[in-house]
């Protein structure tokens, strides 16, 4: 009797369908979890940057429309030179500001499209999962040799899986400086 | 006349901030979701400017400039790419398709609009 006919080469192999199963069923739920849970994540974060944008350029507009008030104020006073002056330039400071804001209102948009990649990256790997699952149901019940292929089989689905994901996954935010990013004109 | 730039973004916030920080400039601003959209909406209506993100669903940013450069009314209006890429093979691929200039994200309002400026006036 050969050794992949034997007793204990069938355990192996209904130990290797189980242990494929499981990981199916187990590594599926999980990542359904994550991949709902960023989608989610993605949504809240979207929709409370819209929210503090639109209160940053309301508050913009305001102290806009305060200082255009206030410097015509000081002008028909005639002698508010000096105030005007500090009127214009707490004006110039408040835009700044604002500026700087809308800067660091951005990262969001970073942490979007890396929210987005990991979505992509998750729902590869359930798509991984699920060929284990698919092929893990026909695994040959004896013969170490076409166990062997069939595990064969299934690497090389998981490595073209791969592949497609590597050429239609988003490329990767390298963000590591946290002012403006650079201009240049061609 | 008011100056018209074509917003072209995915992100909603990020649109919400071009259109605030040019419309604060001066200058009007049509907004665009995708590369596709961005085409469309370059075909209803000459603008004097054209600003794009690079990765996009559906059409990116390059295609979306090689479009416009197709088109007769599109050959000299200036087109930035505003973009989280920075690397120089893809700067270069832009400039090839027809881009006037690079933009890395994020951006400054204040230097955006000084360089909107210097293109458009």
């Amino acid at each position: 009797m050969r050794p992949h006919e034997s007793p204990a080469g069938e355990l192996m192999n209904a130990q290797v369908v189980r242990l494929l199963s499981d990981v199916s069923v187990h590594g599926d739920q999980h990542l359904a979890e994550v991949e709902r849970d960023l989608v989610q994540m993605d949504v809240l974060l979207d929709e409370a940057i819209k929210k503090l944008c639109a209160s940053f350029m309301a508050i913009h507009q305001a102290v806009d429309r305060q200082q255009e008030a206030l410097s015509g104020l000081l002008a028909d006073g005639g002698s508010g030179s000096e105030q005007a002056a500090r009127v214009a330039a707490l004006r110039a400071e408040i835009a700044e500001h604002v500026g700087a804001a809308v800067t660091g209102l951005q990262f969001q948009d970073m942490t979007s499209q890396l929210i987005g990649r990991m979505v992509q990256h998750l729902a590869g790997l359930r798509d991984v999962f699920g060929a284990l699952d698919a092929n893990g149901a026909v695994l040959p019940e004896s013969g170490n040799e076409a166990l062997l292929a069939m595990l064969g089989d299934i690497s090389d689905r998981v490595g073209a899986r791969c592949s497609e994901l590597a050429g239609s996954v988003r490329s990767t935010v390298n963000q590591r400086h946290m002012n403006s990013g650079d201009i240049e004109l061609f | 006349m008011t100056k018209t730039i074509l917003a072209v973004d995915d992100s909603g916030s990020l649109r919400q901030m071009l259109s605030f920080s040019l419309k604060a400039a001066g200058y009007g601003v049509i907004e665009a979701v995708d590369g596709q959209d961005g085409l469309a909406k370059a075909k209803q209506q000459k603008v004097d400017l054209v600003l794009t993100d690079q990765n996009m669903p559906g059409m990116d940013g390059l295609s979306l400039i090689k479009a416009l450069r197709a088109m007769q009314n599109y050959k000299t209006v200036p087109i930035l790419m505003l973009t989280t890429e920075s690397g120089d093979d893809m700067k270069a691929m832009g400039r090839a398709a027809g881009a006037n200039g690079w933009l890395v994200k994020p951006f400054d309002p204040a230097r955006l609009t000084e360089v909107v400026k210097k293109l458009i006036g």
